[in-house]
């Protein structure tokens, strides 16, 4: 395995042992998007709109709420522990940094969606079925690409004052082309569609996530490093 | 006051004499959209707002494109010079989006019946003026000029390379949902009085532009030159 | 006897207004800027 790879998963694992020991990311991300679904079922008018409409796109803006949550809360603590500034100080390659910090978010974003996931079933009563490896696959390609743009721009806004604030304010717009591909897959998965009406929007993902992982990889010397 | 100084005050000076020169400019471009150029028969008056907002958004959408390039050349060359030029274009950009975006829906309103639609054009746009409002929330968060240059720098590229994916997402919703057709505000073939004002009014906005953005770096140029004399005062 | 265009001129008026409101308006800004760091 490529020195850089191994580097990338040592550094994964150290943030998620940390984690899972602390938990403040994950606690906050999962109460958040239980509390976001609640608010969701209790703000739509059950006669107006059935829940197979709108079910992907609460499903949606739950995981991307909810992962800006993790994201936030996930660099803010590595920033009060100063843990980064040590790996900094090694000659450790950006990219295998960025990498390791993209598996971690990944490993912490995608464990608050398959939380919220059975939530969001029992919620809203939708029937997943054999829809559930194409929802888990959907899943992971639009986490992937948003999470990458999350990661460096968490990188940033840390050193911000109102890095809450700037998190959002940043990484929204960058959000919306894998959401619009995720809910458009997650509506036709839901509704048992043949797989050529998803296809377009499955390779936007899959470029999506290819473009802005390699850039946000070579990116990220730029954020952190002087 | 300091060389630095000056020197940018001179530049200052230029921007805004070239951007009056350009609002001059705009006056003529009202005198040609309202009295040279005929009134449209299927979209009466309304349609020469036609002759504001086009070349708006190709202002703000030259703003944005010239903020992508220098930040890739920046990253590259850490040249300071394009940090500034690119904190002035993303500035003029949102002034041009700010025409273009309430232009816009003003046009569409009588035009199409509705205040907004979501087509690739209105879309992109409103996606642009997004970009540039965190590109310089996140310009006025960072105070290290260094790094506030860096983080710009990555931003903007982001932001540059967003783009063909936002055009590609509206191009996909809409294909794979057929939407009603409405009546489409340019005509297939402009008269020769709507191409040549749509054309000066294009230009018009270039020089707009260039002169704003001319006299905003110099500010900028100004405002460092001030206070470095200040810290070595 | 070709039909009426459409009676939509308050639209034209308040787009050319807005217009000339943000682009004289941001100029009028950089103008005081100028002014006010040249005058110290």
């Amino acid at each position: 395995m490529p020195d850089s790879l191994r580097l990338a998963l040592v550094i994964a694992g150290k943030d998620i042992r940390g984690e899972l020991r602390s938990r403040t990311a994950l606690q906050s991300a999962l109460v958040f998007s239980a509390l976001v679904l609640v608010v969701f079922n209790f703000a739509r008018d059950p006669t107006a709109l059935s829940a197979t409409d709108l079910a992907p796109s609460v499903l949606w803006v739950t995981f991307a709420l909810a992962a800006m949550v993790a994201l936030n809360r996930a660099f803010t603590v590595e920033r009060e522990n100063s843990a980064l500034d040590g790996l900094l100080l090694a000659p450790v390659p950006r990219e295998a940094l960025f990498l390791g910090k993209l598996l971690a978010n990944l490993a912490f974003v995608g464990t608050v969606e398959l939380v919220t996931l059975p939530l969001f079933v029992l919620f809203f009563n939708v029937s997943l079925g054999h829809a559930l490896p194409g929802l888990l696959g959907v899943t992971a390609l639009a986490t992937i690409g948003f999470v990458a743009v999350g990661t460096i721009f968490s990188a940033m806004a840390v050193r911000t004052r109102f890095a809450e604030l700037m998190l959002p304010v940043l990484l929204l717009p960058f959000m919306v082309p894998p959401l619009i591909a995720a809910v458009q897959v997650t509506s036709r998965l839901l509704a048992d569609r043949p797989l050529s009406e998803m296809w377009g929007w499955l390779r936007l993902l899959a470029l999506y996530d290819i473009v802005f992982v390699t850039l946000c990889m070579l990116a990220f010397t730029a954020v952190v490093d002087e | 006051m300091t060389g630095e100084a000056a020197r940018a005050a001179g530049i200052v000076r230029r921007g805004i004499i070239l951007s009056g020169l350009g609002l001059a400019g705009l006056a003529g471009v009202f005198v040609l959209a309202l009295g040279f150029t005929p009134v449209e028969a299927r979209q009466g008056l309304a349609q020469k707002i036609f002759y504001l907002h086009v070349p708006a958004a190709w202002a703000a959408l030259l703003a944005f494109s010239l903020v992508g390039v220098a930040s890739i050349l920046y990253l590259w060359l850490k040249d300071p010079r394009l940090d500034r030029f690119a904190a002035a274009s993303a500035e003029v950009g949102v002034v041009f989006s700010g025409v273009m975006l309430t232009t816009g829906p003003i046009w569409a309103k009588p035009i199409w019946g509705t205040w907004w639609t979501w087509d690739a054009r209105l879309t992109l746009t409103l996606f642009v003026f997004f970009l540039f409002i965190g590109y310089l929330a996140l310009r006025a968060a960072v105070h290290d000029a260094a790094e506030r240059a860096r983080f710009s720098a990555v931003v903007g590229i982001l932001g540059l390379l967003l783009v063909p994916f936002i055009h590609l997402s509206v191009y996909l919703f809409r294909t794979l949902h057929p939407q009603p057709i409405v009546l489409k505000p340019s005509a297939p073939s402009l008269p020769p009085e709507m191409l040549t004002t749509l054309l000066v009014s294009t230009l018009v906005f270039t020089v707009l532009y260039a002169g704003f953005v001319t006299a905003r770096y110099g500010l900028s140029l100004g405002d460092e030159a001030r206070e470095e004399s200040r810290d070595a005062a | 006897m070709p039909p009426e265009p459409p009676q939509n001129g308050e639209y034209l008026v308040a787009a050319y207004i807005i217009t000339s409101v943000i682009l004289m308006g941001y100029w009028g800004a950089l103008w005081r800027r100028a002014k006010k760091a040249s005058g110290k």
